[in-house]
């Protein structure tokens, strides 16, 4: 499972610094919240998704098997809104649900922006690896090493977590032990497997503290470090690459417009 | 031990030039205990002296070695008080369980921490590493290694190397090789030996084969079960000063085994002619005259796609103790598993002749198999699914739907077999590390059920648990039950097992019986059965 995670192949956008990424990325999601603009939204929602494919560093078919569970996202935040949402052009109403266009639009508005979300996420994600952030972190913004080294010390950790609930999975099999219908039984069902894997985890935790003191770790001292963290000519190229995306997407809009609306939100006298 | 205080007291400061650790007066409790770990002790180190801590489990030698660092109580805090403490102006500690030593994903990674909390430039890290890979003996591909990659005894010497960057002038072993195969256990004594030189050594440890053979040590402490000093003084020494206590106690030592064996003998020799055990193929020729329990051939275990075990032929009798031997990751856990139905199987599987295994686990043959097998976790804490110890044990008879009467007479019958009478109450996770191990034991055996699978539960535990769990082994298989245990044991293999079964890369290369099992006397019945007392 662990090397279904790895990259197969690194692009520039693993190499830029993950500090500024960040940052890029924080800022790209502003630009999408402060978008009401139906088209720019859509073209934002195209133009991030095929960044991932392009530079995402992974097989095209991993990505297009994420990409695809962006259906769901893009359901699941959007019908609501659909559903619900206040409008004057009635198209259909049955009861509670009040389908009118301006609803619709507003729904697969908020759709198209909750996939931006996903897909600027997922960028990051997919090309920093969490040893390269929290370095860049402690030497560019000044984390506390102690934060730092915690996190990582902790993903380490959940794999073992993992393979302690298969375990526990199976012992409960052999044993027998059937847990009871209803509220009742389904929180012994978790009581079952939470007891010794917390007990488990926190005990674990407790050793790896004690180790990683015992090598004079004290949290907060001056320290060298291994892996430099440096801004490069990569860095220029990601932010120029956002925002490229960006106003590709609008420029889009602009010119292929496929739903005609300037402003999604809900006024009452248009 | 009141000669010992008495000099220490004599000698006013510990800050005389060779002391390397030590504490005075140490009175240290464990929060919401009732008694002392310690209660008054005074223990120094001296620089360059190597030093063995040994006692029962419970007896504090691990707190003590926590002290001696200071990690107690400037790490952890626990109550202590003591009119003086040395700590040394550098350490380094090694700890029991590999797994929880590091922190960072990659071996370069994990080393590079220890040099970067020291502020030691980029430049000179790389090859500070390599140098510390080096002395431990840890050959690696490349530096940028997972650290998952490595086996359980190449990260012990991981740690260590990370240790050793450093620069400790105290090196403090906290049962390092108590998790490891006798491979491993080996490779991290001969890394420890090589860089003792010119460092003081204070190890904990109860296997102590190695410790000895390799000569590391020069000084032996013996604590007792309430953190008292019983003995101390050079090894050749303090073993025959001390045998009582170590027989008392159960500690480990030189020649531990041969006792057991001894008891083991004498009891062989009262049962003569009534053994139970089988072995049909000492039968007169013809039909094999026993059924086996358990039938494989062509038997493939997997998990996902790979093949983990894969056996060709083989037969569990009743009345078998097999040992199941081999290297870590050979396949010796996923064997137990694949017989458990917990892992897809290919192949013939029969099990009192019903057929068993397949492609799929299916939930509904993993109950059918536990009818017939109990099965003993490698961490009982994992297998424990009741909160009272009484409750623990009768569980399986509850879900059995045996009477109250039959359950409380088997319940009462187990908590005493299994030195456990006047814990009922208690949650299974109060318990000590070697009741939890019997009362895991006790959970599977109480129903007498005509397999027992037990993965290494011996591991970790002192002589006299490990000595308990073989006894109560050795008694049910002679009431006729096979037992299955995987095991790094040397010792139990070839002296206490009657069979062994040797497994490699996967595949079992051999099943054949060891020296107790060919030398077992066994009896056939008139009818030409071989008997079975149940």
């Amino acid at each position: 499972m662990k090397k279904w995670l790895n990259p197969s192949f690194t692009t520039w956008m693993h190499r830029a610094n993950p500090v500024l990424k960040l940052v890029l990325v924080i800022l790209l999601f502003f630009v999408a919240l402060f978008t009401h603009r139906l088209d720019f939204m859509f073209y934002q929602a195209v133009m991030f998704t095929l960044l991932l494919f392009w530079q995402s560093g992974y097989a095209f078919w991993k990505v297009l098997l994420i990409v695809l569970s962006f259906g769901l996202v893009f359901i699941s935040s959007s019908s609501t809104m659909i559903l619900f949402g206040k409008g004057d052009e009635m198209w259909w109403e049955w009861g509670l649900i009040r389908i009118t266009e301006e609803s619709f639009y507003r729904g697969i508005h908020i759709g198209f922006k909750s996939v931006t979300f996903a897909s600027e996420g997922l960028l990051f994600v997919l090309t920093t690896s969490s040893v390269d952030l929290f370095y860049a972190l402690m030497q560019k913004v000044k984390l506390p090493p102690k934060y730092a080294y915690s996190f990582m010390a902790s993903i380490r950790l959940l794999p073992m977590v993992w393979e302690e609930f298969l375990i526990r999975r199976n012992a409960l099999r052999i044993r027998g032990a059937r847990s009871l219908k209803g509220p009742r039984g389904w929180f012994a069902g978790i009581k079952m497997y939470a007891v010794p894997l917390l007990s488990q985890s926190i005990r674990r935790a407790h050793r790896v503290a004690v180790a990683m003191e015992a090598k004079a770790f004290n949290g907060n001292g001056r320290r060298s470090y291994y892996y430099p963290s440096l801004f490069t000519r990569y860095d220029p190229l990601a932010a120029a690459v956002f925002a490229a995306a960006v106003v590709l997407a609008l420029m889009l809009s602009d010119v292929f417009p496929l739903f005609h609306i300037a402003d999604v939100r809900y006024s009452a006298n248009p | 031990m009141e000669l010992l205080r008495n000099n220490a007291t004599a000698s006013s400061t510990y800050t005389e030039f060779n002391t390397a650790a030590a504490v005075r007066d140490l009175r240290l409790k464990y929060p919401e205990t009732d008694s002392f770990v310690f209660k008054d002790l005074s223990f120094s180190v001296r620089r360059g002296e190597r030093l063995l801590l040994l006692g029962p489990s419970g007896s504090g030698k691990s707190t003590l070695l926590q002290v001696l660092a200071g990690i107690i109580p400037g790490l952890v805090e626990v109550p202590m008080r003591s009119s003086e403490q040395v700590i040394p102006p550098s350490w380094g500690m090694l700890f029991q369980d590999p797994d929880t030593q590091f922190c960072m994903p990659f071996v370069d990674e994990e080393l590079a921490f220890v040099l970067e909390n020291r502020g030691i430039p980029r430049e000179e890290m790389r090859p500070r590493m390599v140098d510390a890979l080096e002395q431990v003996g840890l050959h690696l591909p490349e530096i940028h290694l997972p650290i998952d990659s490595l086996s359980q005894g190449m990260k012990q010497r991981l740690a260590l190397a990370s240790i050793l960057l450093m620069d400790p002038e105290v090196l403090l072993l906290d049962e390092p090789s108590a998790l490891l195969d006798p491979e491993g256990r080996r490779q991290i004594w001969e890394a420890v030996s090589r860089v003792a030189e010119g460092r003081t050594l204070i190890i904990v440890e109860h296997r102590i084969e190695e410790v000895l053979d390799l000569g590391l040590v020069d000084r032996v402490a013996l604590f007792g079960p309430q953190g008292q000093l019983l003995g101390q003084g050079a090894p050749e020494e303090l073993f025959v000063r001390c045998q009582t206590e170590l027989e008392e106690y159960g500690i480990w030592h030189p020649g531990v085994w041969d006792r057991f064996r001894a008891s083991e003998g004498q009891a062989q020799e009262a049962e003569k002619g009534i053994m139970p055990w089988a072995n049909p193929t000492r039968l007169t020729d013809g039909e094999p005259l026993l059924r086996p329990v358990i039938e494989l051939s062509e038997f493939q275990g997997f998990r996902g796609d790979r093949t983990v075990i894969q056996i060709e032929r083989a037969e569990v009798y009743p009345g078998d103790f097999i040992a199941v031997t081999g290297p870590n990751g050979a396949g010796k856990s996923s064997l137990l598993l694949a017989l458990m139905g917990l892992l897809p199987s290919e192949g013939s599987y029969l099990l009192c002749g019903e057929r068993f295994g397949g492609k799929k686990t299916r939930t509904r043959q993993i109950l059918a198999l536990s009818k017939k097998i109990g099965f003993v976790f490698q961490n009982p804490e994992f297998q424990f699914v009741e909160n009272r110890v009484d409750r623990e044990i009768g569980f399986s008879l509850i879900e059995e739907g045996f009477s109250s009467d039959e359950i409380q007479r088997r319940v009462d019958h187990a908590l005493d077999q299994f030195g456990l009478v006047g814990l009922e109450l208690r949650h299974p996770y109060q318990l000590s590390l070697g009741q939890k191990r019997r009362l895991s034991v006790a959970g599977a055996a109480v129903m007498e059920r005509p397999v027992l699978l037990l993965d290494e539960p011996t591991f970790g535990q002192d002589a006299v648990n490990t000595f308990a769990i073989l006894n109560l082994c050795e008694e049910m298989r002679r009431r006729g039950t096979a037992v299955v245990m995987v095991t790094h044991e040397e010792q139990i293999a070839e002296a206490v097992a009657t069979r062994r079964w040797e497994v490699r890369e996967g595949t079992l290369t051999d099943c054949g019986y060891t020296n107790r099992g060919s030398s077992l006397p066994h009896k056939v019945c008139e009818t030409g059965a071989v008997e079975v007392l149940l």
